[in-house]
């Protein structure tokens, strides 16, 4: 039997580490009961990462137990439905402010656009926002399903979100256990010698028009959602393996980890009162697409 | 040249048009229609969603197996709402870029990151 303790976990680079560390602590151990203490705070959209982590040490059967004494959060954690994967019955959501934590096989699109749909488009209690910017989010969200289907060979994806009304923003977190920007990358650009740590293959991954499928073209998705999250003066971070990238108003980042993720967890944090134009600039030719 | 419309709507089977599997499908039929010389319409009547990942799929990858000019004087698209039509041109400019010279785009897009650091 073994306690883990979890504090203050909010969206910041010490949340991630906390996390990060934790699955680092037991990944090679197998059989354990571990206890995980939750306290102080937990971030809603942070489900989709605990319950990633979880998940790879339960692979070892090791038994998760999650010990909240805080009963805000463990109402959270309950209303979003992330407890329901541990031994809790599943709770209807009666403040209406998460987006539900969800795990599904990347294969499994149909489901996802349900999810998609109950969880975000056709929900009233939306923050109120503009139907461009509405579109824009869902793109984005489906922009990155598609991304961990195509390049993460994940056996599974982990979404979760929440709303904040009354600062008119909305978290999504989106997060898969396959290989990670650095294996990938690296093993496009294997033929021509070089190698990225891992902020750079993020960073090589993110620029507009760079894809590591060999055969189709691509490399549009990423470069897209940071032009959004840019107009939006909205928040991005991508954590994969070490690598630690940020891009909020003040600019892009990047940061190390001493341990690394097992994955990549995309979080963006949308205005929702964001009175941007989405529509185009400039009209587009319908003759001149090709 | 006789025109073949292809109703997207149709050939996904959902007003999303999301995965790049989907796309294949109607690859492989805008394929089938260049290689029997005719021209395709492909209307996107009724359609929501369109992610990049489909459209890679979908005519992206034709710059791979036709020439630029023939695809342009084979190819038009209707009913697309301006956003979507703007994500097919970002597309197609991007393949357009991306068959000409795989190895050197590569190449150059290494040293940018590697000269950026």
């Amino acid at each position: 039997m073994s306690d883990y303790k979890l504090e203050n976990i909010d969206n910041g680079y010490k949340s991630y580490k906390q996390i990060i560390d934790f699955y680092d602590y037991y990944k090679d151990g197998f059989f354990q009961t571990i206890n995980v203490h939750i306290e102080n705070w937990f971030g809603g959209n942070m489900a989709a990462v605990l319950g990633s982590v979880s998940d790879l040490l339960m692979e070892n059967l090791n038994t998760i137990n999650f010990v909240i004494k805080d009963v805000e959060i463990k109402n959270l954690l309950l209303r979003n439905g992330f407890l329901s994967y541990y031994g809790h019955d599943i709770e209807i959501d009666d403040r209406h402010t998460t987006i539900k934590y969800l795990k599904i096989k990347p294969t499994d699109g149909r489901f996802f656009n349900n999810y998609i749909f109950g969880e975000l488009i056709n929900r009233p209690e939306l923050p109120e926002m503009s139907q461009p910017l509405k579109k824009k989010i869902t793109e984005s969200i489906y922009e990155l399903y598609v991304n961990a289907q195509i390049h993460s060979n994940t056996k599974f994806v982990y979404t979760c979100g929440q709303l904040f009304p009354a600062k008119n923003k909305i978290e999504f977190t989106f997060v898969d256990t396959g290989r990670g920007f650095k294996n990938v990358v690296n093993s496009a650009l294997e033929p021509f010698g070089r190698h990225f740590n891992a902020n750079q293959a993020i960073r090589w991954a993110i620029k507009d028009k760079n894809s590591t499928k060999g055969d189709v073209s691509g490399g549009i998705g990423l470069a897209i959602l940071i032009e959004f999250i840019k107009l939006n003066k909205g928040k991005l971070q991508i954590v994969s393996d070490n690598g630690f990238y940020l891009l909020d108003e003040t600019g892009e980042k990047d940061y190390d980890f001493p341990t690394s993720f097992p994955g990549s967890i995309i979080n963006i944090s949308v205005r929702t009162d964001d009175d941007a134009s989405y529509s185009l600039i400039g009209e587009i030719n319908n003759n001149d697409l090709f | 040249m006789e025109t073949i419309e292809l109703f997207i709507y149709n050939i996904v089977g959902s007003q999303l048009c999301i995965e790049a599997e989907d796309g294949q499908k109607v690859y492989e039929k805008i394929k089938k229609g260049f290689d029997e010389n005719k021209r395709i319409s492909l209307s996107f009547q009724n359609i929501e969603m369109i992610t990049t990942a489909f459209l890679n799929t979908a005519v992206g990858q034709l710059y791979r197996d036709y020439p630029e000019d023939k695809i342009r004087s084979s190819m038009e698209v209707k009913d697309i709402a301006p956003d979507d039509a703007k994500r097919i041109k970002r597309v197609t400019d991007t393949a357009k870029v991306f068959y000409k010279d795989p190895e050197e785009r590569l190449r150059k897009s290494i040293d940018e990151i590697l000269g950026e650091k």
